[in-house]
């Protein structure tokens, strides 16, 4: 169990949240601009507008604040795979709960890599809306070093 | 839906966009400032991403692109050609095979792999990446639409 202190300590098995929040315009419209995403599902009327798939990568932000209050740690991460699957459309004003499990956690090429499984879930319906997995390589510093 | 959107071998692309320090570092506000969700803009602490002095601590030469914008590059162009349904039901899966660097042109692309019957559509196997000028990839993957 290594959660309670930073992200890069966390290791297979470790479970993140679950956090719950509300998907709101604002957040959909901003993230939507910062990738330059201007179309009208992302950018346009309230009543229009669903979660981009990619947004759920920002929910492990979310998950990593509420896991691991001590912050990042001694390096940085690089991310390295995205993989997403979306079953039905997220939209605004959805009440929504994110839990993480770090289900494995490997050394290759002298980097470690962690992946990270994320279930958004619909809390008014309890369906699961996207799963995520991701991968990252931590400490990408100190693997140069010993390159 | 034009018949060409399901033909296998059918490309789609943007026009180059070269990835520059302001696109890099709309990534990065956006997280503090969508965490925040309070409609106004905030900061992080230095990433390797806007901040070169940080990015040479880490062993890079210079700040690169988070692999998320890229990703984000390929689900608009998918959204671009398959319509906002897109961001409700699919798959996408991208891996950052080479890091992007401050003012590397990057040119999104997918291809059709094959168009298979799914419940009451059809779901269409695509084969996205982004690439330099060069044609060297960048960021590689796959995706299901659902049409």
């Amino acid at each position: 169990m290594a959660t309670g202190g930073v992200v890069s300590d966390l290791d297979k098995g470790d479970v993140l949240g679950p956090v719950e929040y509300t998907l709101s315009p604002f957040v959909v419209r901003e993230y939507s601009h910062a990738v330059e995403m201007h179309h009208p599902c992302f950018q346009g009327r309230e009543g229009d507008l669903v979660m981009p798939p990619t947004l759920i990568h920002l929910d492990k932000l979310r998950l990593y604040k509420h896991a691991c209050p001590g912050g990042t740690g001694p390096s940085a991460r690089i991310h390295f795979e995205y993989n997403v699957e979306v079953f039905e459309p997220v939209r605004v004003g959805d009440r929504l709960s994110v839990r993480g499990e770090i289900t494995d956690r490997y050394q290759k090429n002298g980097r470690d890599y962690v992946v990270l499984q994320m279930e958004l879930t619909n809390v008014a319906t309890g369906r699961l809306v996207v799963r995520y997995v991701d991968r990252v390589i931590l400490a990408y510093r100190s693997a140069e070093k010993a390159a | 839906m034009h018949a060409e959107k399901l033909e296998p071998g059918s490309e789609f692309s943007l026009p180059p966009r070269p990835m520059t320090r302001e696109r890099m570092r709309w990534y990065v506000d956006a997280q503090p400032t969508i965490a925040a969700d309070d409609g106004r803009i905030h900061t992080q602490e230095p990433t390797i991403h806007d901040d070169d002095e940080y990015a040479r601590k880490q062993g890079l030469p210079g700040i690169i692109a988070d692999g998320m914008i890229s990703t984000n590059w390929i689900l608009g162009l998918l959204i671009d050609v398959y319509g906002p349904d897109v961001a409700g039901r699919c798959k996408l899966r991208t891996k950052y095979v080479a890091p992007i660097y401050e003012d590397q042109i990057v040119v999104t692309r997918a291809r059709v792999t094959a168009v298979e019957p799914s419940g009451e559509g059809k779901a269409c196997r695509l084969d996205v990446w982004c690439e330099d000028d060069a044609g060297t990839k960048l960021t590689t993957g796959e995706a299901t639409v659902f049409v």
